[in-house]
């Protein structure tokens, strides 16, 4: 049984953004793309990703665009922005510092 | 950077709403579609509102939301919603007038960046510091002297003119001011220019002047006054520019009119006429601290070049005294003070109006219950119920204050046109407009009003929105007599108090205006006529204005029904008058009397046409009159007492301190003693007079006092004096004639005190007839909550009369709480106040009784229509209502 994502918003926004670096997708294939990479591990609730992305695309981290699928439908992609990316790496330092520390704690206390 | 572009994303946002909400409801349906299961895709609507969320703007919706029902809910209680406007706009409006007065007389800058601005004076250097003015050529030293550090510096000499506009001559403040005077303060010139460098030469002669906005506005505001012509001391001026609106130069009151310095006074070219005022703008970075050495070494250079005019005097630096008739620099502490006091008594009005509007809201949330209940069980918050309390209660503020803006607008119009009536010159007022000072203090006495009377029902009527509320049967049962009609009757109470406070503060004063009025002035009032005349208004000189003032006494002692006739350089009341320092000569030891005694000129008879007996001594002789021997004095007994407690003061030599310099340290024999008469209606003890010959000082205006035998025909009098006074010079300009009583009635002083009567019973009646307001609703709401009780008791056989009486006497104890409270906060006012009273005790019966009588009187009538009502109930109807 997947878990809900506990995920504080700014990790969602992060994960969100991790994964458009990669490429433009849309709002079903973010959520579909956090559920296999982490193995089914976690689940995005819709009710977390919509307004997620409203927040990125409001700060001007990502872009949106409609346009049609492989499958015919009009669907929303999103794009991550040159500042998008600055903020994922700055976030993302910022992480890995956390982790680390967090880490050093548990193994040497 | 990154900050300001999200924010123009986010208006983006808003601007385009409606394509927005509708991309992300076309998005979450794609998504939706794409889903294995797309029931899983949980509730649409709520999931777009969350997303929403993102963009920053559901506090604006919520607002709008709540506005627009505030807006159909008060739209339906029209009574309500009219009784809550009235009620805060008398509150704010009151509040917004008092505040306009105090922000046009203590705190609008007067003039741009007042910072600026200094006075230099002329100070001895000895202990007492005496301060005199700066002479033309000092001042033009000065000005080459401190060229660093001011950016201006004007010099301007005030006097008063007879300024006829076309309607008679009116005595009127007057500045000559050199050419850059107006540049010092900004150019303040509504319309045409400033005077140039050529007109404001001393001995120019150049008749040109600017007037006040407000003596153009009084003069029909021709549009073509530019290069018409005004008749000032009988020549003729040419305006060349108004000033702008409020303009009074450095203080209150300014100058009605201001002529170049240059058209009078060739005399202002010696270096020891002491006469001029210098003001100067200090230039960026220099402040009076950087300025004073600067200011010392030029005083230093003109000690030793002239030390004849200047040896012994320094040049000081201050800010320019903002209210001409207090001491100091008008800022700071004293300030604050009277700001503060005078904010006082409209803040208790406003304190009033919200307790009566906590009074109707309380009222008409009992009656919301169910709304609140239904709201809050269809998912509302406590703090989403209270902020549409709060709207609505912020609506009814803003529409209260606009009101009551309009209320104040006219008050202090009117207050201002009546002040303008009495004081005897022309001057210039500060304008009261609406300036952003008092467009925010508006809105912050609104924003408070709001919070006092909307935050505390608010949270009082969500806490208790339970289900319980939903049921209405619930509702009736549970909540009698519980709570609201405590808090109602307390709320009673506080008004009831704060409205016989505010009351009797205003009899206070209308006994004090009444006692004014029918002091003893120390003299006999009837049968007693005064004219005042001014020849130097009219270009007599001083030899021919001494002939002129001796020829009008004659003529007037010649008409049929005088008994006496006199002249005198001032009258009691008259609102200004001279004064002198005064010593005994040639004592070493002796004490002197520096209050300073009322100083007259006066002719032969004076003490006779007051009606004064002389206690010892005589009258002044011809030669004494003419001026031809020593200096004599006749001095009343105020000031006698006050120099030689224990001895006879008659036959003794005293001498001035201050005043004209060549009277100064003179001896002057006392050769009368006459009674105190009082000099200003408002002082409670008489001043001490010093009365002079004619001779030995002149006044070119100067009052003819005149005792009349039949004291029924004064009016036809003043006409047949003004005829006579018109016979001998027809273009002598006439300042005042009537009686003395009408003149007393008409003075300054009295007004201060009936305006502090007409400002006290116009905010104690507003108190009153909130107090009012508020008793009846109360009532109107128990008894309309009681209905079933007075039924049943009806049903059972209770008299009509006995349900009246009871919520009557209910009523009534309320009222005479409040009452005793009332009248306990109006002890302590009246000591509070004792130092503003004239003839009147801090605890006066009559005031003490009068105003809890009105109260008692008005609150037995608000609550009798509401107890007229519970009389009325059918029993059957009010038991089947359940």
């Amino acid at each position: 049984m997947p878990r809900e994502t506990g995920l504080p918003p700014g990790t969602l926004m992060m994960l969100v953004l991790r994964i458009l670096s990669t490429q433009p997708l849309h709002g079903y294939a973010i959520a579909q793309r956090i559920h296999q990479l982490t193995a089914d591990e976690l689940r995005v609730e819709e009710g977390s990703l919509y307004p997620a992305l409203q927040k990125l695309l409001i700060k001007g981290w990502v872009k949106a665009n409609w346009r049609e699928s492989e499958s015919g439908r009009q669907v929303r992609e999103y794009r991550i922005t040159p500042s998008g990316r600055r903020q994922l790496e700055t976030e993302m330092a910022e992480y890995r510092r956390t982790a680390s520390a967090i880490g050093l704690i548990l193994k040497e206390a | 950077m990154a900050f300001v572009s999200e924010w123009i994303r986010r208006l983006g946002y808003l601007l385009r709403r409606r394509a927005m909400e509708d991309e992300l409801r076309r998005e979450m349906e794609a998504h939706r579609a794409l889903m294995d299961e797309p029931r899983a895709f949980g509730n649409t609507l709520r999931l777009r509102e969350e997303a929403r969320d993102a963009w920053g703007w559901t506090w604006l919706d919520d607002f709008v939301q709540d506005t627009r029902f505030a807006l159909r809910t008060l739209r339906r209680t029209p009574g309500f919603t009219l009784t809550a406007v009235v009620t805060l706009a008398l509150g704010i409006g009151s509040n917004i007038g008092m505040f306009s007065l105090v922000n046009g007389m203590l705190l609008r800058p007067l003039y741009e960046r007042p910072d600026e601005v200094v006075a230099v004076s002329s100070r001895s250097t000895a202990p007492n510091g005496e301060l005199r003015g700066i002479s033309y050529p000092n001042y033009l030293d000065l000005q080459k002297g401190t060229a660093d550090i001011f950016v201006d510096l004007a010099a301007y000499s005030t006097v008063f003119v007879g300024v006829d506009v076309g309607d008679g001559p009116r005595r009127t403040m007057a500045s000559h001011v050199t050419a850059n005077f107006f540049h010092v303060f900004g150019a303040p010139l509504a319309r045409g220019r400033s005077f140039t460098s050529e007109e404001a030469q001393p001995g120019a002669a150049v008749r040109v002047a600017i007037i006040s906005y407000s003596l153009w506005r009084q003069r029909g505001a021709d549009a073509n006054i530019l290069d018409r012509q005004i008749q000032i001391n009988g020549e003729p001026f040419t305006v060349v520019g108004i000033a702008s609106p409020g303009f009074t130069g450095t203080g209150i009151p300014g100058p009605d009119v201001w002529l170049p310095l240059g058209v009078h006074w060739a005399h202002l070219v010696a270096r020891d006429a002491h006469e001029l005022t210098v003001v100067g703008r200090l230039r960026a970075g220099a402040s009076i601290e950087t300025a004073a050495p600067v200011l010392a070494t030029v005083a230093r250079r003109l000690e030793r070049e002239f030390p004849a005019a200047n040896s012994g005097y320094t040049l000081k630096l201050a800010a320019p005294s903002r209210l001409a008739f207090l001491p100091g620099s008008g800022s700071g502490a004293l300030t604050a003070t009277l700001a503060s006091l005078l904010m006082l008594m409209p803040a208790i009005v406003l304190l009033v109006a919200c307790l009566n509007l906590v009074d109707l809201l309380l009222a008409r949330g009992q009656s919301r219950r169910q709304e609140m209940a239904v709201r809050s069980s269809l998912g509302a918050s406590r703090t989403r119920l209270a902020r549409q309390l709060v709207t609505e209660g912020l609506l009814l503020s803003i529409v209260g204050a606009a009101v009551g803006l309009l209320l104040s607008r006219w008050a202090t119009g009117a207050l201002l046109a009546s002040l303008r009536l009495v004081i005897p010159v022309g001057v210039s007022l500060p304008a009261l407009d609406v300036d952003w000072r008092v467009l925010i203090g508006t809105v912050a006495f609104s924003l408070l009003a709001t919070l006092i009377f909307g935050a505390w029902p608010a949270s009082r009527l969500t806490r208790r929105a339970s289900t319980s509320d939903l049921m209405q049967h619930v509702r009736n049962e549970g909540s009698r007599g519980t709570g609201g009609g405590k808090i109602g009757n307390a709320l009673v109470i506080g008004q009831v108090a704060l409205s016989v406070l505010l009351l009797a503060c205003g009899g206070l004063f209308v006994m004090s205006a009444l006692s004014v009025v029918n002091a003893d002035p120390g003299f006999r009032l009837d049968g007693g006529l005064l004219v005042e005349v001014d020849p130097g208004l009219a270009g007599y000189d001083e030899a021919r204005g001494r002939q002129l003032h001796l020829a009008l006494v004659d003529r007037l002692r010649t008409i049929p029904g005088v008994e006496a006739v006199t002249i005198a350089s001032s009258f009691p009341f008259s609102g200004m008058s001279d004064s002198r320092d005064v010593a005994p000569f040639g004592v070493a030891d002796a004490r002197p009397y520096t209050d300073g005694a009322v100083f007259i000129a006066v002719g032969r008879d004076y003490a006779r046409v007051l009606g004064l007996p002389i206690l010892g001594g005589r009258d002044f002789t011809d030669a004494e009159l003419a001026g031809s021997s020593e200096r004599v004095a006749i001095i009343d007994d105020v000031l006698a007492k006050g120099l030689w407690p224990k001895e006879n003061a008659l036959g003794r030599m005293i001498q001035f301190l201050d005043g004209e310099e060549s009277a100064r340290k003179q001896p002057i024999r006392i050769v009368g003693i006459v009674p105190a008469v009082k000099h200003s209606p408002g002082n409670p003890r008489p001043s001490a007079h010093v009365y002079v010959p004619l001779g030995q000082h002149y006044e070119s205006a100067m009052t003819l006092q005149l005792r009349t035998a039949d004291t029924g025909a004064e009016p036809a009098m003043l006409a047949t004096v003004a005829r006579a006074i018109r016979d001998i010079d027809p273009r002598l300009p006439i300042l005042r004639a009537e009686t003395w009583r009408g003149h007393l009635d008409s003075g300054l002083d009295v007004w201060i005190y009936r305006a502090g009567a007409r400002v006290f019973s116009a905010f104690g009646g507003i108190a009153l007839l909130l107090a009012v307001i508020g008793i009846y609703g109360v009532k109107s709401y128990v008894v309309s909550r009681r209905t079933r009780e007075f039924g049943i008791r009806i049903a059972i056989g209770a008299h009509p009369r006995a349900v009246l009486w009871q919520v009557l006497r209910e009523g009534g104890r309320v009222t005479a709480v409040g009452i005793a409270i009332g009248v306990l906060l109006a002890l302590g006012a009246g000591q509070l106040l004792q130092g503003f009273l004239y003839g009147v005790h801090a605890v006066e019966p009559v005031v003490l009784i009068t105003a809890p009588l009105i109260l008692l009187a008005s609150s037995l009538l608000a609550s009798y229509i509401p107890a007229l009502h519970a009389t009325k109930v059918d029993p059957t109807v009010a038991l089947r209502s359940e």
